[in-house]
This record gives C-alpha cells, structure tokens and sequence, in this order.
C-alpha cells in the first residue's frame, strides 16, 4: 500500500498550511528526510521532510493552495505501487503509525494503530483525551504525552470568559460603568486591580490612582451631604429656638449607668448616646420633627433614624443609628461607638450615613455654649447641642441659687412643616425627659 | 503604670481574683511549692495555702474533669495544663462535658472554669512541648478560646475569663512571659470576643494572635518608615471572634494577611478567610488573600529549623511587601 504523506501540524489551533512551493516533482524520488514541501503558517516558513523513501505521486495539494493539516497531500509509491491502491484522500486522516517516523512527529495517528502504554491509555480515558489527536514524544503515547495533551487542551479550548480582576476592582467597575475589557491590568498575569479602574468610562487612558476602595463612597456622600447643605441653606425657612437645660439629672443618672456598666466590664455610656435616647422618646411624641417634606405632601416618617454629625480628619460626616427608638442605651451608646470609630478610620459604609430622619450635633467637647446648626434635607429639623458649664441659676420659686450643670440647645427646624408651637412643645418635652429621665419610663 | 512582665500580669489576675472571690481556686501539676513550671503560681501556695493552691498527681483528664465537677457545683476552678500539648489528654472532659453541660442541662448547670496552658515553640522543648493547638479547640462550640499578646491583654481577658460562666481555654505563648509592659494595679477587665487594632493601617490588614502580634507589630513599625500602612488586628479572643473589627479592617484595606503560628492546615487562618470571604468585605479585596503559618511539621528539636517551621519577622516582612506590592 502506498505510503501517505500527511501535511504535520505544528501548532495546536493550526487548521491549514499554505504550501508556497514543491521542491520535488511527482514521478522523482525521495529519500526519506529530504525536504520536499516548503510551506508556510501565519506564523512560520518551515520545510517539510519526506517521511518515507520512495516516488512522489498523487499530488492533491499543489503550490499557493492551502493544504489541511493532519491530511493526506500526496502519497509515497513503494516499487511496484500504483496510486490506485491508495485510500481515498477524502477519507481524511490516513495512518502512519505502522511506519512510524521520527520526522513526521508531529503527524497525528488513528485510533485503531494507536501505540500507547497501557498507562496512557487509561489516563487518556480518565482525562476524557482523545488518544489518537496525542502525538507520541518516543516510540509510543506515554502517559506524559497524554498530560501534555490534556493540559495543552485546557488552554486552547477554554475561552478567556472573564478579565481577572480583583473583587474589588470588579465592584468598583461596575460602580462606575466602566467595562473591565477596557481597562490595563497592573497586577500579576494582568490582573486589574482597584486602582486600575478609571473613574468614569468615558476616560481612556488610565486615571490617577485613587488607591482606598473603602473611601470612594463616602467622598461621594460626603460631596452631597455639602451639595444639599448648600441647597438646604438657600432655599429652607429655618426657624430656631433655644432652650437652657439642667443636666444634674441626667449627669446622675448617666453616672449610675456606667458604674454599673463598668463592673460588668462593658463600655460606658457617653453624653450623646443618653441625649440621643431622649430626643428619640421626644420623637415618638412629636412626628412632626421626625418628617420628611417632599414636593407636594409631608410624610411623617415610621422609622426613627437620628444621625449624629460626627468631626474626622478632613470634615464632618453622619453616621445613623437606625430605629433609635426600639434599642436601648446600652444598644446605642455601642453602636455609637462603634460608627465613630468607623467614621474615624474612614470605613463608613453608604447604608451606615443613609435615611436618617432627625440629626444632632453635638459641638459641646469644644467648649461651644450654644450654635445653630443647618437642616439636613430632607430632614425637618436639627439639633444643635452645646456644652454642659456649670453656673449658678434660680433653682425654686424662693429665688434660691444654685450651681448646676447647665446645657444649651438650639432646635433648628424647617418652618414649612414645623410651626413655632411645635418646635417648643417638642423642645420642652425634651427638657422634662433630661431634667427627670424617669419621665421616658412613663 | 508599673511595666510587669506577662507572667506577672497573669498571676496578678489571678491574686486579685482569688482575694475577691473565695470560690476562685487553682490546680494543677508543680503549681504549689514548686511555682507551676513556667513559675506563674510562685508564692501564691504562701498566700492561699493548699486547698486554694491545689497540687494534683499527673493526670490532665483528671485535672480538667475536677476543674469541670468544681465549676458545676459553684466554685471558679482556674486549672493550669502544664504545656498545652498535655490538653489532647483532657480533650473529653473539656469537650463532651464542661463544654456541653449548660446546653444539655438547659442552662440549668453552668460552667465557669479557665484552663490555662502555655502554647507555642521557641524554648527548644521539641514537638511534644512545643505545639499551637488553638485551631482544635476553636473547633468546638461552648469553649471560649483567649490567647493574649501582651501583659496588659493578659491581666484584663483572664479577670474577664475568670468571671465568664463558659468555660474559657487560656492559652499563654511561653516566650511571652518575660515580656514586659504596662499594666494598671487593681482591677480591670477586657471584655472576650473583642479584637483590639494594636496598630493602624491603610494598605494592609494583619490579623493575628499571641506571639505573632508581637512579631506584626515590630514590622509594622519598621514599614511604617517607608510609608507602607500596616494595620495589625490582635483577635484576643479567637472564639468567639470578633468579625466586625476583622470586616471593616479588611474594607478599610482591600488586602488580608492572616498570620499564626499553629500550622496551615486546618489552621484558624482559613477560618479568617473565610469570615472574609463571606462578609461584605468581598467586594473591597484587591488581592488574593494569604496565610502566613507554621510549616507542616511536627516542631524540630533542633533551634534552625525550630526557627524556620514558625513565621519570623522577616517572613512577615517580605509577604507583606510582596502583598503590598501587588506580587500574588
């Protein structure tokens, strides 16, 4: 039977080969080795050697056509053969493994000739490989042959489905609707890391590192929390009114609490977490100041979330204790804590400073006595707390003197929702509740 | 504040705790006149006498299930295990009794007892005194499970355990116990299942425990110079744990480095990770998260490799600036 000389595949995804000249003629003689096809890839110029000695015949492919690889191009007649004992071309792959050819390597094999181990061939069928696509490195498949194929595979065949990107570069992408595809990667293997990811899709080049991913959302908010300070300054009616309070009440009863608090070894409780208890009992009295104005209608709100501005490093920002009103001191005097902390460090999320309904700011640490403070929107009123100084002050009806702690605050309040009488019925509950704390038990 | 060593701060813990409340008691092997081994009970037998300072035969099963009797019956049994790799001895009294008792009996039985031991390598004791066994105790629900880093942590989480109605597992690194630092006289708690952020950071989070802490710290320190921010988490308390602190460190940094000296497999590390992994602070990672653990071995004998088959500060250093540098 007629020798097959088959087109060698000399890349993995490699489909054709353009054969550019045949330096032999059909009818010469070839000694096997001698190079008789050039041919040319996208990639590569390359000579192809004859596998076999023998006379050329049967050329099915010839100059500037393009030839499939791992096919028939011609065949190699012993003395005596004639090309009709050949197999049909169009059989496709035509065995060699019978003549097996250091030369024609790279050539593939049939099922029914494949040469392989008795371990190659197990791992084949466990690694679901083809047996006859694997190309032998000696004599025959070898169980490492049979691992290269498979890993080889992996790489071709997987498609590059996902840009690897950090999980965070992955959110900050999609935060700013900007397509990883488009987008560098510093990091290994091309990675796209945080920094990477331009601040808007429209930029093309890479952007100046913005490096803290945890910071990006509340410079965001911070910048809105101005913005809408800026609006609210402009454009609402603040009405403000002051009251003095007499806090030895409240000092006292706060003092009890955390001399209890701290035998048990729990944080104590501050000034502004035992006001904030207060102004939310105040709250549930007076919905009006727990209200939002919105264009055509006032919703006075279910929820009770009071923000409490809080200074850091580069400004203010405020955190909110939600549903203030259904957790109790100790409950807010931690979770206070814990979103000043977060606020210091800069790791507030946008959950933590959205929906509050009420704020306070408490300015009393720096020495400030009394001051007046702008309404978030759409909140309809703020808290402006100053600090406690003791002074002397009428106590009784008799004229006595006495010095007690005494402590401003200024209610700011949006005159489009809440009237003058509002505002003081609900400031002078939250004078009773600080003067006597027991009247929030009632 | 007076500068006392770790050792001291711990017996400190225990004096104030036992002159407070009669029902606190110690016992243990060699605790008496011989001091305990690491020498945390010295004088103590002196002021106590023996039924408070209490001597017991060499039997870790024994000790661990008197300790358990003890607490159920309303005293507050410090126990001490003389190296914590004894503890695989008691591992049935600790786990299938005082562990269970409050939940099978209804809360009806408590049981306030602190077994202490003294964990980790680096004194040449070799693999059977040398091991971190923390990860196998975290593993059990109803045991508490402390291991401070510095003398103060100590003082204040063993007068916390100490009061806790669980019993507590306290384990001492032995190379901590000369360490020493500022703690208060008198009385003072730390509250369990809290984390404490022993150095600030922006580029990258530590989380860490016992001996590593102080190791962290040192790196921390020295990176600072160069302007890398490390911000090194000491848990305290490894159950409960404090996910919160280990959360927000990890979306304040974007890069997680878990750092102990118990062995990577199976070791709390991976627990950390996976805290992470789970929490909201997925989406802030700009890294692949890495461990940083003891080696696979039993500990050598021998100081070189003794040394290598824990993270040092220089392993710290160099996986830091690697983390730090975008390199994994």
């Amino acid at each position: 039977m007629p020798t097959p000389f088959i087109m060698p595949k000399m890349d993995m995804d490699q489909e054709y080969v353009t054969i550019t000249n045949w330096l032999k003629k059909e009818g010469e003689w070839i000694n096997k080795g001698e190079p008789v096809i050039e041919v040319e890839t996208d990639k590569i110029a390359s000579e192809i050697e004859a596998p076999e000695s023998g006379i050329l015949a049967g050329i099915l492919y010839h100059a500037n056509e393009e030839a499939p690889v791992t096919k028939v191009v011609a065949y190699i007649l012993k003395e005596g053969e004639t090309l009709e004992s050949a197999p049909s071309s169009d059989q496709g792959k035509t065995p060699v493994a019978q003549t097996p050819s250091q030369d024609l390597n790279q050539a593939e094999t049939s099922k029914q000739d494949v040469s392989a181990t008795p371990l190659a061939k197990k791992v084949s069928a466990d690694l679901g490989v083809p047996l006859d696509q694997v190309t032998p490195s000696g004599s025959k498949v070898t169980r490492r042959d049979v691992e290269a194929f498979a890993d080889n595979m992996k790489e071709v065949v997987t498609p590059r489905v996902c840009v690897p990107a950090t999980p965070a570069a992955r959110s900050l992408a999609a935060q700013r609707g900007v397509s990883l595809e488009d987008v560098v990667g510093s990091g290994p293997r091309g990675r796209v890391q945080a920094k990477d990811v331009p601040m808007k899709a429209a930029v093309s080049e890479p952007v100046a590192p913005e490096p803290v991913a945890a910071t990006i959302p509340l410079v965001g908010k911070r910048k809105r929390i101005a913005e809408r300070l800026t609006a609210s300054y402009q454009s609402t009616p603040h009405i403000y009114l002051t009251v003095e309070v007499d806090m030895s009440a409240a000092e006292s009863a706060r003092k009890r609490i955390n001399q209890m608090a701290d035998k048990k070894g729990q944080p104590t409780v501050s000034m502004t977490a035992f006001l904030a208890k207060i102004v939310a009992w105040a709250l549930t009295r007076h919905p009006k100041l727990n209200a939002s104005l919105q264009t055509d209608r006032i919703e006075l709100l279910e929820a009770i979330n009071i923000g409490i501005a809080t200074a850091i490093d580069d400004g203010l920002i405020v955190p909110v204790i939600h549903g203030i009103d259904k957790l109790g001191l100790r409950e807010i005097s931690e979770c206070l804590g814990y979103l000043t902390r977060q606020a210091r460090n800069g790791a507030l999320t946008a959950a933590e400073v959205a929906e509050g309904t009420f704020t306070i700011s408490n300015l009393g640490m720096y020495g400030i006595s009394s001051f007046t403070a702008i309404i978030n929107p759409p909140q309809s009123a703020i808290l402006a707390v100053g600090g406690l100084v003791r002074k002397p002050v009428v106590i009784d009806e008799n004229d006595t003197i006495a010095v007690r702690p005494m402590m401003n605050m200024t209610l700011g309040a949006d005159h489009r929702v809440v009237d003058g009488a509002d505002a003081a019925a609900f400031l002078a509950d939250l004078v009773k509740a600080l003067e006597a704390p027991e009247f929030i038990l009632y | 504040m007076p500068e006392i060593t770790y050792r001291e701060a711990v017996r400190d813990a225990m004096v104030e705790e036992m002159r407070r409340d009669e029902t606190v008691f110690l016992l243990g092997e060699d605790i008496g006149t011989y001091g305990g081994a690491f020498g945390v009970s010295a004088g103590m037998l002196a002021e106590f006498g023996p039924e408070r300072v209490r001597e017991t035969p060499i039997s870790e099963l024994g000790i661990v299930g008197a300790a358990a009797g003890a607490a159920m019956v309303g005293m507050k049994p410090i126990a001490e295990i003389m190296f914590m790799d004894f503890i695989l001895l008691a591992l049935e009294p600790l786990m299938n009794q005082a562990a269970k008792a409050r939940y099978m009996f209804g809360g009806k039985a408590t049981v306030p007892m602190v077994v202490r031991m003294p964990g980790g390598s680096g004194t040449g004791a070799a693999a059977q005194h040398s091991q971190s066994l923390e990860s196998i105790l975290m593993h059990i629900p109803g045991i508490k499970v402390v291991a401070p880093s510095t003398p103060y942590d100590a003082k204040g989480l063993l007068i916390s355990a100490i009061r806790d109605r669980n019993p507590v597992c306290f384990v001492e690194h032995k190379l901590l116990y000369k360490v020493k630092g500022e703690v208060p006289t008198g009385e003072y708690t730390i509250p369990l299942g809290v984390a404490d952020i022993k150095h600030a950071g922006t580029d990258i989070t530590v989380v860490t425990s016992g001996i590593m802490v102080q190791k962290s710290l040192a790196v921390a320190q020295k990176l600072s110079q160069e302007g890398i921010s490390v911000e090194v988490v000491d848990l305290r308390t490894l159950r409960p744990l404090d996910t919160k602190t280990i959360i927000a460190s990890v979306k304040k940094t974007g890069k997680l480095l878990v750092v102990h000296e118990a062995v990577k497999t199976g070791g709390w590390a991976g627990e950390i990770m996976a805290v992470v992994s789970e929490s909201e602070a997925f989406d802030h990672l700009d890294a692949p998260m890495r461990r940083l653990a003891g080696k696979d071995v039993p500990i050598p004998y021998n100081r070189f490799l003794e040394a290598a088959a824990v993270p040092q500060e220089n392993d710290i250093e160099a996986e830091i600036r690697a983390m730090v540098a975008n390199k994994y």
